[in-house]
Parts: structure tokens; sequence; C-alpha cells
């Protein structure tokens, strides 16, 4: 296993759209333990392929406390929503930057599995946040797109004087 | 997604950026926190500031604490935050558990995660068994640099003690109350409707002390420019001043323009307010506007009055110099740390240089009121008296009050007396008959 590089805002790769897996072999796999490694590592409770500079279409999400809860997202699909909660997120592409964003509470999706197996899921609260979080990554969306351009300018001016001073 | 910031750490790592901006690379506390982000409110925001403030405060004495557990010297991001975390141990009521781990938790979101040991030990080892210092040097007690404790000691005397240690108190919030447009008792009687504890200062005809500070735009009164923020140290100019109607006077240092605006609700005079700085000027003459009240506001140097002044003189003059700021060291700690022994020699040359410049433009008869917020005698009496000794139409005028005590030429506030910050004031008037 190997923590990757995750890419920063504003990174153009992060705005690449991602491709339906259609192989769900070794290397598939073993890019999903890489993927868990590095959201861990980081300290992030989901991660997208595209973060790490990836077009394949997979996301890995662990909101529990105890890093028991693994769920893998190939391939998928929000199927319903329910509610509105505006919350505080954060993005491992953004760094040291929070914000209040406007999430649905509630909804279900439909994903495949590491090998392939199709499930359906009703998640809620962190969990929901997640998978809009992730699913918007996986089509080259930001959680900072739901910003006003005001405050888009000043992370991405904050961004790029990080970068400068390299911390 | 990231996972929200582990509990408490956010506001650690901001105090700790905060203290590594003024120590590790002389920036003020004011631009540091100005770097904090607009959606960072609330109570992490307020813990953050405790902290950074409380760090700088203390940072000497906290170091000594720290020093001995240290294998050896961290860089300077870790070292402030584990000043940060230390500070949080010897002198909040943050429960010490909540303490460490909060720090620890920063230790990563620093990017020094390889640090978390070492925090996690140093840390629980002083709440295991906390360092005493066992010195009687008071620089390292009270936290300043060796060079400005001397001066104080010097100064001060027997007092000095105590004036290094009102040092580190956090300064009350005292406000003026627009004559022009209400009274002190009016608004008294409104704080004490809107259930805000408020007492008048006896020393300041306009001043009223919180009990609890209050954010601006939720003070009432603030807006509708009722009332503005002001030390009472800072009031006292006005009544030195004795503007009287129809008087041409000069403010020279004005921004941000407290003092200007005191003056202006005191007596329908002609106020030139002279700033060298432009952006600062224009705060003043917002403070104006919101106040309804209007003067000649102005760009310039004071030590040069070819380039501003027209000619005519003036009946007062308001000279509130540019110093080291060691009086609002409670409000501003980072002075501590950034200020250097050659400033006080340069802040003199620069008040000398002020004095003497602006002499010319105050009329025979008229008054020159000499005020700085520094609590070194070489910035107060060391400037009166070099000034009148080579000045014989300029006369010293004995300041009789109930506030801050005699000093050979003025009257000088040490922080903390009354409530003050520290201050110096001297009273100079032009002989009739001198050019």
């Amino acid at each position: 296993m190997a923590i990757l590089e995750i890419l920063h805002f504003p990174d153009p790769r992060l705005r690449e759209t991602t491709e339906e897996i259609t192989v769900f072999d070794d290397a598939l796999s073993r890019f999903v333990d890489d993927m868990f490694e590095t959201m861990y590592d980081a300290p992030g409770v989901g991660l997208a392929a595209t973060q790490v500079g990836d077009t394949r279409r997979v996301a890995v999400m662990d909101c529990s406390e105890d890093k028991n809860e693994r769920i893998v997202m190939c391939n998928p699909r929000i199927l319903w929503t329910e509610d509105e909660q505006t919350v505080d997120e954060g993005c491992l592409s953004v760094p040291d930057h929070y914000d209040r964003v406007t999430r649905a509470t509630r909804l279900g999706f439909a994903a495949q599995d590491r090998d392939g197996t199709a499930y359906e899921m009703t998640a809620e609260g962190l969990l929901a946040q997640c998978v809009q979080h992730e699913l918007a990554h996986l089509d080259g969306g930001l959680y900072i797109d739901k910003l006003s351009r005001l405050k888009r300018e000043r992370i991405r001016r904050k961004m790029a004087k990080t970068a400068k001073r390299g911390t | 997604m990231a996972r929200e910031p582990s509990a408490g750490a956010r506001p650690r790592v901001l105090a700790a950026r905060a203290v590594s901006a003024v120590i590790d690379h002389g920036r003020s506390l004011d631009a540091a926190l100005a770097d904090w982000p607009a959606d960072f409110v609330g109570a992490d925001l307020a813990l953050a500031r405790m902290l950074a403030y409380g760090t700088l405060r203390e940072h000497r004495r906290l170091g000594a604490l720290l020093a001995p557990r240290l294998k050896k010297a961290p860089q300077p991001l870790l070292a402030a935050l584990l000043h940060v975390g230390i500070f949080q141990l010897e002198a909040t009521r943050v429960p010490p558990h909540a303490a460490v781990h909060a720090t620890v938790a920063a230790t990563k979101a620093l990017g020094l995660g390889g640090a978390r040991g070492m925090v996690n030990a140093v840390l629980r080892g002083h709440q295991r068994a906390p360092a005493t210092l066992a010195s009687e040097d008071s620089a390292l007690i009270h936290s300043y640099p060796d060079w400005l404790a001397e001066h104080i000691a010097a100064d001060w005397a027997a007092h000095a003690p105590a004036v290094l240690a009102a040092g580190n108190q956090r300064a009350p919030m005292q406000l003026r109350v627009n004559a022009r447009r209400t009274t002190r008792d009016a608004l008294l009687a409104e704080y004490s409707a809107a259930g805000i504890a408020a007492t008048a200062l006896p020393a300041c005809r306009d001043g009223i002390c919180l009990d609890e500070p209050i954010v601006a735009d939720k003070l009432p009164g603030f807006v509708e420019g009722h009332v503005s923020i002001q030390d009472g140290a800072a009031q006292l100019a006005a009544d030195l001043v004795a503007p009287c109607d129809g008087d041409r006077v000069l403010d020279a240092c004005a921004a941000p323009g407290n003092k200007s605006a005191h003056l202006l609700e005191r007596a329908d005079i002609a106020l030139t307010a002279l700033d060298i700085d432009e952006t600062r000027l224009a705060t003043l003459d917002d403070t104006l506007t919101r106040l309804g009240l209007a003067a000649d506001s102005r760009v310039g140097d004071a030590a040069n009055p070819r380039t501003w002044s027209d000619g005519a003189r003036y009946d007062r003059i308001l000279l509130d110099a540019p110093c080291s700021g060691t009086g609002v060291i409670r409000r501003h700690p980072d002075i501590k740390w950034l200020r250097r022994a050659s400033d006080i020699e340069a802040a003199k040359a620069r008040q000398a240089a002020l004095l003497a410049a602006l002499w010319p433009t105050l009329v025979p008869g008229g008054r020159l009121v000499y005020a700085t917020c520094s609590i070194l005698a070489a910035e107060g009496d060391g400037v009166i008296e070099a000034f009148v000794a080579q000045m014989p139409e300029a006369a010293v005028v004995p300041i009789e009050a109930e506030w801050g005590r005699a000093s050979a030429y003025g009257r000088r506030i040490a922080p903390g007396d009354q409530g003050f910050d520290g201050f110096y004031y001297a009273v100079l008037e032009k002989k009739t008959g001198s050019p």
C-alpha cells in the first residue's frame, strides 16, 4: 500500500471528469487500498480518485470514529434526496479551509463495490454529506464552487501564497 | 472530504500561527489576526484570540518553563505551538486533557505531524509535574525583554514591578460619550435598561467603563454616533487642550481620529486633522462622519509644515506623537517582542523633531499639548526637558489633576491606573511677546 499525493486546488486535474469503471481487477483493488490509506492519513472521511489525479470513477469513504466503516463507491449515482442541512465542510484538496454549505440531509445512492457487486444504500447526516461531496469530485466539482466568487478568490490567493511558501 | 478538524485543533492552529508571525517574522499581532479566515467566528474565535494574546503576554516565562523539557530547539512554528500549549495549562481554565488533546491535534494540522509524540510528552509532562520558575528576575517573571524591563525599572523605581505586571492584564473597555448627541447619564441609563453593566469614569467627563467588552457594532449608540470606544487616558487630552469656541486647533498626528472627534465634541472649533498616513486618515473621516462632526483633514508630515500648512497659526495644538507604545502593551502584547532598544532613541528623535517643527505654527499665548502612549521617561520628560532648554519662549504649565502622577515636566499614568492605558502628557504655552 502507498500514500498517494493529494492534488490541491487550483490544480486543473481536479476539474477532470471520470470514466465509468468496467474492469474490476486487482489493479483497481490495490488502488482502492491506497486511497483508503491516503484518506486515513490526511485525515479525511472521503476521497475521490480525481483528488489523486486518477480518472477512474471511484471514491472511498469512512465516516466512523474507529475507521471500521469502509465504503467503496464505484460508478455511484444518487437516486433520491430529502431535506436540506447547512453544514461545515472541508476538502483535502483545499487544506485548512472550512465553510458552510447546504447539502441534502438524506439520500439514497447506487454504486458497485470494488469487485463490481452492485448495491444500494441510504445515507444520512455526515455520510450523506460525504456522498454528495465525493460525487461532485468525480464530475470535476469542488465544494467551494458552492461559495461566492469572492470567497473562492480569497481561497485561491491564500492557496497560491501557501504553495509559494512551500508549507 | 476532510474530517472535521479534530475538536478544538483549529483555535490552537491559528493562535500558534499568530504567535509565530510576531515572534519569528516580526509582524504585528493585528496584521497576523487579519489573516484569520472570515468564516472563523464565535466561541472558537474568542478562544483563539485569548490564546494568541495570552501566549504573547507571557511568552518569555512560558519559554523558560518549556526549555528544560526540550532536547533541542524546536523549529519556530512548533515552538509557537508549544508555547500556546503550555499557556493553556498554566493560565487558562481549559481542562488540561482537552488542552493537550487539541494541541496535539493542532500539531498534525500545522503539518508538523512528526512532532505529535513530542508535543504530547512535553505537555503531559508539564501537566503531571508543573515546572516552576525559581528566578527572581522580574523581566523573566513578567515576560519582558531585558532592555525594556531595565528602562522601566530605571523610570518607575519601586513601582516598576507593578507596571510590568499591569502590562500583562487585559484592558477594560472604556467609552467616550458624544456630548453633542447625548449625555453620560442618559447613556448610562440606557445601558442599565439594556442590562449592560457600566460605570462612569471619575477622571473623564465623558468617560464610561464597561464591566465586559462588547463588539462595536453591538454596542448601543455606537452606530448612531452617541458613543465611541476610547481609553480613558486618551480622553484626558481634550481636557488639557481645553479648546474654546472659535479656536483654530491642530491635531498633528490625528489618525485614527478619536482625539480629534473628542475636541470637536467639546467646542465649536476649526480643526485641522493632520496625519501622514492616508489610509488611517480615511478611518478618521469615517469616525467623524459617524459622529456627525467635520474637520479639515489633511495628509501631511507634521514635521514638515511647509508641505501642508497655509501659514495661518493655531491657538491650540495637540501633538499625540508616534512612540514606542509601551503604555498600551496590555492591548498589544506584541510590542514587547517587536520593539528594539534602538527604537527608543529613534522615537525620541522623531518626537523632538515634531515638537520643534510645530512650535512655530502656534500663536503667542497659544497652548501645545504633548502626549504619548509611552511609559518611558525618554519619550516623555526627556523630550520636553530638551525642548524647553533650547526654547526660552516655551513655558511648562503644571497639570493639576486627579489622575496619574506628576513628573518633572508633565504627568504620567501607569498602565492600569484607574483602568487607564499608560500615558504621558505635558502642556506648553508660548509666552506672549514671543515671535
